[in-house]
């Protein structure tokens, strides 16, 4: 589902991604770590062709993002760190609006159903998004990506800021995904929610994927410790 | 996609209640601006009709007079004012020559503010030629008048730039962009698509309002519907060329702080600064001399051709034998004189009035080359233009004025030379101004040259888009 062959962005002489090669098949979910700046954000901008590569080539579905933009969307979902809604317009018409743009239609019926199955409560429904708290929105996100039969969810740090209830909440409903065989890439800075919901955790650091697990061969102690280690070492060791 | 953007654009607006108070904003504006031009052309109209109320009247008692004459009645007028006399009634009874108000005159003051409407050039003195002034507010005069054309060109841009300069920045601020770019969609048809929305209700909310204006201050939409077409394809035209360059600033800047201050910016260039500057160019090249020093050389002339009356009235008889006086070296009165130095006054006159007419036209040109440098100036000018207040209609009507004087004076002519009276039968002759309005330039030119500004700043806000995703500027 997500793939990706020697991704590299540089900008001038600095390197913000470093021959990234990733593969996240049908339901699972790759969860990236790192500090600030180590590459998480850029490599998820390159999935959505926010920018291009400056060489490699990343795939979505089997197709490269950069030559079949328009033909890649329609198979993702993505969620930033701070979903941003119209907040003039209430959950139903956001979810409409983002659908409708992409070329899909839904009854009210069929909306409401998207925002059910996504966790969001009924009576936020019909209320304009000005009011919905972060995990509200991130929800309407959710259901967005529901509604699309996304194969692929990009999530940039999704659960930051998130007080825990929302969080747990949150990384239920990525399960749930999870089990609809969607294929998840997730950057983060939570070892603990990563080693939670992650399929396969990696570590990155300056533009580099320092290390790459499965989550079965690897402790949530022994990962806070590969993480620590990774993030002290020198540059030139990278 | 459309379908989407419209009707939530739609709502969001109206929840916002942006359409609602932008609707309020220029109703009232254009509404009081149209009040101001009507409450001017009115009491144009009614000191027009006042003075022809008056001249019809004199020249009632007139012609009551002259028949009373014609069938040997006694009558008591002042010898000066008797109406067999030809010179007196050249002197007395002037026609009233006047430019009259158009159906759109109270769109645009233009330079009615500078000149005067109407004269009664009589057969004395020729300073009707160059004696235009008024007295006018010298505060207006500086700011300008607040009437239709003000609004348009001055606040409608200004409304259109608090409307709209942020239309992609703040959803990049906001962080709905990155939500949107995920869509199976081009975000290059998504803005403009957005900006064409907005153009769409705020074109309709303007045209809408100077519909209402013009039908509610009396215009006559059936029998002048090519100036109401005109008039709102120059603001269609207009507010397009506005919100292209809204849309290109929006893609070049893209931060809505920056935004906002580049608009004001060109605002403040293409309305402002540009029109000074062609102004002042046109007077500095072209400079329209002084008029003082006109009137004191006028004044000299006359004196120094005063002290030589006889030689010139001889060698005007000499020229127009058919005016000598059959009885000899007659009783040549001052209108005998005057008469004869007319022409003389006016071939002295020529180059220095040809030279203040001159400048003038040359003025004119040089605007009319520089108009495209600010649509500003192609507004005012196609304003002016429908309302006939225009340099080149005052122009236009004082050549005109000049034109009918002389025609004035030429038909008294004979009945003066030839010690003839002046009849009834004179009277149906008596020549009268009709005022003839010079040749419109045309305004739908000045409509698709707006418009292809509006296309060219399309193409390069494409250019521009195309440049900034592959730099991966507009989302990230």
């Amino acid at each position: 589902m997500i793939k990706t062959s020697n991704l590299t962005k540089k900008y001038g002489d600095f390197t913000a991604l470093n021959n990234l090669n990733i593969e996240i098949k049908e339901g699972e979910i790759l969860c990236l770590l790192g500090a600030n700046g180590a590459g998480k954000s850029t490599t998820i901008n390159l999935l959505l062709n926010f920018i291009t590569p400056t060489s490699g080539t990343a795939y979505i579905n089997g197709l490269d993002v950069v030559k079949n933009p328009k033909k890649t969307k329609p198979y993702l979902t993505y969620i930033p760190e701070n979903l941003m809604l119209y907040p003039t317009l209430t959950a139903i018409e956001n979810l409409d609006y983002f659908l409708g743009i992409g070329g899909k239609s839904f009854s009210k019926t069929e909306l409401k159903d998207f925002l059910e199955e996504a966790g969001l409560q009924q009576e936020a429904f019909d209320k304009r998004v000005q009011f919905f708290s972060k995990g509200m929105r991130q929800k309407v996100g959710i259901a967005l990506a529901i509604a699309k039969g996304a194969k692929v969810l990009l999530l940039d740090e999704p659960t930051s800021g998130l007080d825990p209830k929302s969080s747990n909440e949150f990384g239920e409903l990525l399960k749930r995904m999870k089990q609809a065989k969607v294929a998840i890439l997730m950057a983060t800075h939570d070892i603990f929610r990563a080693k939670e919901i992650g399929t396969h955790i990696g570590i990155m650091k300056q533009g580099v994927l320092m290390h790459h697990f499965s989550n079965d061969e690897i402790t949530l102690q022994d990962l806070e410790k590969v993480y620590l280690e990774t993030m002290t070492l020198n540059n030139e060791a990278i | 996609m459309f379908r989407y953007n419209f009707k939530y654009e739609l709502k969001s607006l109206l929840r916002s209640r942006w359409l609602l108070l932008l609707s309020l904003i220029l109703l009232v504006v254009v509404l009081f601006a149209g009040y101001n031009g009507k409450e001017k052309v009115s009491e144009r109209i009614q000191e027009l009709e006042k003075v022809v109320l008056e001249a019809n009247d004199k020249d009632a008692a007139m012609v009551k007079v002259l028949d009373s004459l014609e069938r040997g009645l006694q009558v008591s007028v002042s010898p000066r004012m008797m109406p067999n006399m030809p010179m007196n009634v050249a002197y007395n009874y002037p026609r009233v020559a006047a430019i009259p108000a158009e159906p759109l005159t109270f769109i645009a003051t233009g330079q009615s503010d500078l000149f005067t409407h109407f004269i009664k050039p009589s057969a004395y003195g020729d300073s009707f030629t160059l004696d235009y002034s008024e007295l006018a507010n010298p505060i207006q005069l500086l700011f300008g008048s607040f009437d239709l054309s003000f609004v348009i060109i001055y606040i409608l841009p200004l409304i259109i730039i608090a409307f709209s300069y942020n239309i992609l920045s703040e959803e990049k601020e906001y962080g709905s962009l990155k939500l949107l770019a995920s869509q199976p969609i081009s975000i290059y048809q998504w803005i403009l698509q957005k900006t064409a929305l907005r153009f769409f209700w705020l074109t309709l909310i303007t045209l809408v309002v100077i519909t209402i204006t013009l039908l509610l201050f009396g215009f006559d939409f059936s029998a002048n519907f090519f100036q109401f077409f005109q008039l709102l394809s120059l603001v269609f035209a207009y507010i397009l060329f506005w919100f292209t360059i809204v849309l290109l600033v929006n893609l070049v800047v893209n931060n809505s702080a920056k935004n906002a201050v580049s608009l004001l910016a060109i605002w403040v260039f293409v309305i402002l600064i540009i029109p000074a500057v062609v102004g002042q160019l046109a007077n500095s090249f072209y400079p329209i001399p002084s008029r003082t020093k006109m009137i004191t050389e006028v004044r000299e002339l006359k004196e120094e051709l005063s002290s030589k009356q006889d030689k010139i009235l001889d060698n005007f008889l000499r020229d127009h034998p058919e005016y000598a006086s059959k009885e000899g070296n007659g009783n040549y009165s001052f209108w005998h004189k005057y008469i004869a130095s007319q022409e003389l006054v006016e071939e002295e006159l020529k180059p220095l009035i040809n030279s203040y007419e001159d400048q003038l036209t040359k003025q004119q040109d040089w605007v009319r080359l520089w108009q495209y440098s600010s649509p500003a100036i192609l507004m005012q000018q196609s304003f002016n233009n429908l309302a006939h207040t225009s340099t080149s209609h005052y122009q236009s009507y004082r050549n005109q004025v000049a034109l009918f004087s002389k025609e004035w004076r030429n038909f008294f002519k004979p009945l003066l030379y030839g010690n003839k009276n002046f009849t009834s039968n004179d009277y149906q002759k008596i020549p009268s101004f009709t005022y003839e309005p010079p040749t419109n330039s045309s305004i739908l030119l000045k409509v698709v040259v707006l418009l292809i500004f509006s296309v060219i700043f399309i193409f390069i806000g494409k250019q521009v888009f195309v440049k900034k995703i592959k730099k991966g500027t507009i989302i990230s």
